[in-house]
């Protein structure tokens, strides 16, 4: 059922808005005039969305489905203001969301998604008394005449905070927590309905401190599920996850979708996991106004129009847009790593990869100094047979580090990867001095933690914590960034503090508590507390997770800038992309040992290992996997570079499609 | 795939670190599914407890009291009480001990004042021994059923078992918060008195944080509640039995109470015979 409406009956003013932007940016992109087929795609699906039709424009195998037509959500005209906010977090938003729809809502941070999620399963305007308008119809239902509770039984939502939205002490209780609040004398076997759904049977007894992220995500999901509703709306399944847990969920989302028949809504910022999960893609502008909805393919493709509003487009696209490579059925950019791979397998009679080339070509130059040895660089932390861990309910001491052996020189740029309880965050904690060895040592710039308490430590180490509130200790975040030299009574700091604050772009938050910050912006904030410490080591705990590919890119150069100041960083992190393009040492780890340590070629030329330590590499570097190339580029911009390289050493023409 | 390590012995520190305060309490709350108590019904439970709450109040006679105790001392072990939670009891009734020696010794009442005034110690040990030997054998999920089939509001009952279910999180959360001001604090030299100040400072502020976070988690729980229905149950009072319809008084629990009963007729006739 790939069907959609394409955009907004009963919106008039909206239609003319979309269509005009619609236009500017097509006549943009398509300078060169290769992409007219898309162009008279959208232009139609506008004309006949302005008389009213319901347009079904086929995401992928471009069959009508004209029993599925009809909408589950139909949101009219909708305004809403906050209470207290100075101006609208939504504006005149009008959509349309058909049965059985796998649906994306993107947009840059503060685009008023959560608020648009919100908007739906009735909490605006039933439980928000700010100002509405407007009108929303989930499966007929007008939101503002119901209660939420009658609305849960059509919509559920599965928070970005999911943990908060747990409430009982095990997982079946939770699960059976809904369906009997609503009465259902059948509540139990509701509970067992939804832990089948999602094969997690086996979580039924646990309690739920004792789940890990992924699981806990998975619960929230389940007992959304246990009151059986036609519309799951998730916000920002990927954010807190694992990547491998983060496919697991969306593997489930997709499996709702297609067993089931649940419309599924997903804000997010990950488009690889767009491009391979959904039908659809719904994109808010800044200022809560729907710029337009689109299919998937068309959706990712508009390269230029995303990036304008910091959303990264999946990489493959990235490369296949530099390579002006096109689908020449629907002149689209192909969004997924299969799709690039079967554009860039070579046509007969060509030869546009060759393996034995490939393995003779000079290894990729890469943009760090690893020439020097590391025996000639200075030893900042030296871990010496380290076993750490936690006592656990039955008195039991379970090590979560075993046996590690590990030194840090100055000028290391280290990615410590794993899955999760693979034991980076004890790691870390061991280097940061708030956790002592059970045996062996930790020395850090000379000092052994067990004679040394954190606040010495705290001279030299700074570690920021994969939690940004709990970093959060003073009354605003300048009093919070100038704690620790305050701490030391260390005079004349304005200057270097207001640099600090200039840097992260937090000069207009200064003010401001850090626990009332966005995501992105108590990421900064915590970075900027980590920096004022002025650290010879940094210590980061998943410093990517709801950063914008902005605030990411900051982040490294601000990283780059520093290297006088702070000599080695290490960063536990599932962001792949980090490790391809900016670590300079990569450690990844499993079951509290170390498994391997290099660089990031190594890493990703080891499957198995990845496999192990639940990472998946970055599409890229899949990309080149799929090609077959010996050693798979790492980004992009080297992609690009070597394809490039192939094709004019290739006689034979450049691209299928020209 | 675990491996336990039965080299490390924790250190002094070690053991009362917050960290292991959270331990301890998990398996105070959790821990014990299959004691000899947590047979029995909760609201069968909590009547037995009101009896061993109340009454030793009115009861001079030391004889019924050791009486009391005896049976309670042997329920608390069977119940298996975490050693914190019977140190801090320990901590408690020895100074209370003490501090009334060394008062009756100052007003010239000599050890039969002390003497005297160990029935109210003995009274303490009673009702204290009596609430761990029960709450350690109730997880907070019957305890909160037990609470509501007994008429309690719907909010209460939630509260204790969203308390316990939110206290492992809390625990951890302060503890991070406490690093917090710790990595980027100064502490005085090590082992003074200010040392000690210091740290009592810091554990007392760090709650400020704790309050302001746990405040803003409130808001995702408060519309998820929404969302499940809660305050649409509360309405309903055929949610109420659905959800209690679990809960039966067998007849091992009129059995349970039936040999208590005994025990006390034993044990204040004991008490009119004897004198101590």
């Amino acid at each position: 059922m790939m069907t959609m409406a394409q955009a907004q009956a009963g919106a008039q003013a909206i239609h003319a808005k979309t269509y005009a932007t619609d236009m500017e940016v097509n006549a943009r992109v398509d300078k060169q005039a290769d992409a007219i087929a898309s162009m008279a795609d959208s232009q139609q699906a506008n004309v006949l969305a302005t008389t009213d039709t319901v347009v079904q424009v086929s995401a992928h195998s471009g069959t009508h489905h004209a029993a599925d037509e009809q909408a589950i959500i139909e949101v009219r005209n909708v305004s809403f203001c906050y209470p207290g906010a100075e101006v609208n977090t939504l504006q005149d938003v009008s959509l349309r969301i058909t049965r059985g729809d796998f649906v994306a809502v993107i947009g840059s941070n503060g685009s008023g998604k959560s608020t648009l999620c919100k908007c739906l399963n009735g909490l605006i305007p039933t439980y928000y008394s700010g100002d509405f308008e407007g009108k929303v119809l989930v499966n007929g239902i007008d939101t503002s005449s119901t209660t939420i509770a009658q609305l849960s039984k059509h919509v559920a939502y599965v928070f970005q905070d999911f943990e908060n939205q747990l409430v009982r002490p095990t997982v079946f209780d939770e699960l059976c927590f809904a369906p009997l609040n609503f009465g259902y004398e059948n509540y139990k076997e509701r509970a067992q309905q939804a832990l089948r759904m999602l094969d997690i049977e086996e979580l039924s007894k646990q309690w739920i401190w004792q789940l890990s992220g992924g699981q806990k995500h998975m619960v929230a999901l389940a007992a959304a599920l246990a009151l059986d509703p036609e519309v799951i709306i998730v916000d920002e399944p990927v954010a807190q996850l694992d990547p491998a847990h983060a496919r697991l969920i969306y593997e489930k989302l997709a499996m709702l979708n297609d067993t089931y028949h649940k419309t599924i809504i997903v804000i997010e910022h990950h488009t690889e996991y767009i491009a391979d999960f959904c039908k659809n893609v719904i994109l808010l502008d800044q200022g809560g106004r729907v710029r337009w909805s689109k299919p998937v393919d068309a959706a990712l493709s508009a390269i230029e129009e995303l990036q304008e509003l910091h959303i990264q487009p999946p990489q493959v696209t990235q490369a296949m847009a530099a390579l002006q490579l096109r689908d020449p059925a629907t002149q689209l950019y192909p969004v997924t790593i299969e799709h690039a791979a079967q554009l860039l397998q070579p046509l007969p009679g060509q030869q546009l990869i060759q393996p034995e080339h490939n393995a003779s070509s000079p290894p990729e130059p890469l943009n760090i100094d690893n020439s020097s040895d590391s025996s000639d660089r200075k030893a900042l932390v030296i871990i010496d047979h380290a076993t750490s861990g936690y006592q656990s309910m039955n008195k039991q001491h379970t090590a979560t580090l075993r046996d590690i052996n590990l030194t840090i020189y100055e000028g290391d740029r280290i990615a410590l990867v794993g899955n999760n309880g693979a034991g980076k965050s004890t790691l870390l904690r061991l280097i940061a001095g708030i956790r002592k060895p059970w045996s062996g040592s930790v020395n850090v710039c000379g000092n052994d933690t067990r004679s040394t308490t954190p606040e010495q430590l705290s001279d030299a180490v700074s570690f920021i914590f994969q939690n940004p509130e709990e970093m959060f200790i003073a009354d605003h975040i300048r009093e919070d960034i100038e704690f620790f030299l305050k701490a030391r009574k260390q005079e004349r700091i304005e200057p270097f503090i207001n640099h600090i604050i200039d840097t992260f772009n937090l000069s207009e938050l200064q003010q401001r508590d850090g626990r009332l910050l966005s995501g992105g912006q108590q990421r900064r904030a915590t970075l900027a507390i980590g920096l004022a410490m002025k650290p010879t080591v940094m210590l980061l705990d998943e410093p990517t997770a709801s950063l914008d590919i902005v605030s990411r890119r900051e982040m490294t150069k601000l990283f780059d800038e520093l290297h006088e100041q702070v000599q080695a960083i290490v960063v536990a992190t599932h962001d792949m992309q980090l490790v391809a393009d900016w670590a300079t040492r990569v450690i990844v780890m499993h079951n509290g040992e170390i498994l391997l340590d290099g660089r990031s070629e190594e890493v990703f030329q080891q499957p198995h290992l990845l496999e192990l330590a639940a990472l998946i590499p970055p599409q890229i570097v899949q990309l080149g996997h799929r090609l077959q190339w010996q050693q798979p580029a790492l980004s992009v911009e080297q992609f690009v570079k070597r394809m490039k390289q192939l094709t004019l050493l290739t006689s034979a023409g450049p691209s299928p499609t020209r | 795939m675990e491996i336990t390590n039965p080299v490390h012995k924790p250190g002094f520190w070690e053991k009362i670190s917050v960290e292991r305060i959270k331990v301890e309490l998990l398996r105070t709350a959790y821990g014990q599914s299959m004691t000899f108590l947590s047979r029995f019904d909760p609201r069968i439970l909590m009547a037995w407890y009101a009896f061993f709450a109340i009454t030793p109040w009115f009861i001079h006679n030391k004889v019924i009291l050791l009486g009391f105790l005896i049976a309670i001392a042997i329920l608390t072990y069977t119940s298996k009480p975490s050693l914190l939670v019977l140190l801090v009891l320990a901590i408690g009734l020895i100074s209370d001990a003490a501090y009334m020696l060394v008062v009756s010794l100052m007003f010239g009442g000599g050890l039969a004042a002390a003497w005297a005034l160990s029935t109210l110690t003995l009274k303490l040990l009673v009702i204290t021994l009596a609430s761990i030997a029960v709450f350690t054998s109730m997880d907070p999920e019957r305890l909160s059923d037990g609470l509501l089939s007994l008429g309690m509001p719907a909010q209460f009952s939630f509260g204790v078992a969203y308390g316990f279910r939110m206290l492992p999180i809390l625990i951890e959360e302060y503890n991070n918060i406490l690093y917090s001001y710790r990595l980027r604090g100064k502490s005085p030299q090590k082992k003074s008195l200010r040392m000690l100040i210091y740290s009592f400072k810091l554990s007392v502020i760090a709650f400020y944080p704790l309050i302001l976070n746990t405040a803003k988690r409130t808001r995702t729980t408060v519309e998820a509640l929404e969302i499940k229905g809660f305050t649409y149950a509360m309405h309903d009072p055929k949610v109420k039995k659905l959800k209690l319809s679990y809960l039966k008084i067998t007849l091992k629990d009129l059995a349970f109470l039936a040999v208590s009963a005994f025990y006390i007729t034993v044990v204040f006739y004991l008490g009119s015979m004897l004198e101590l």
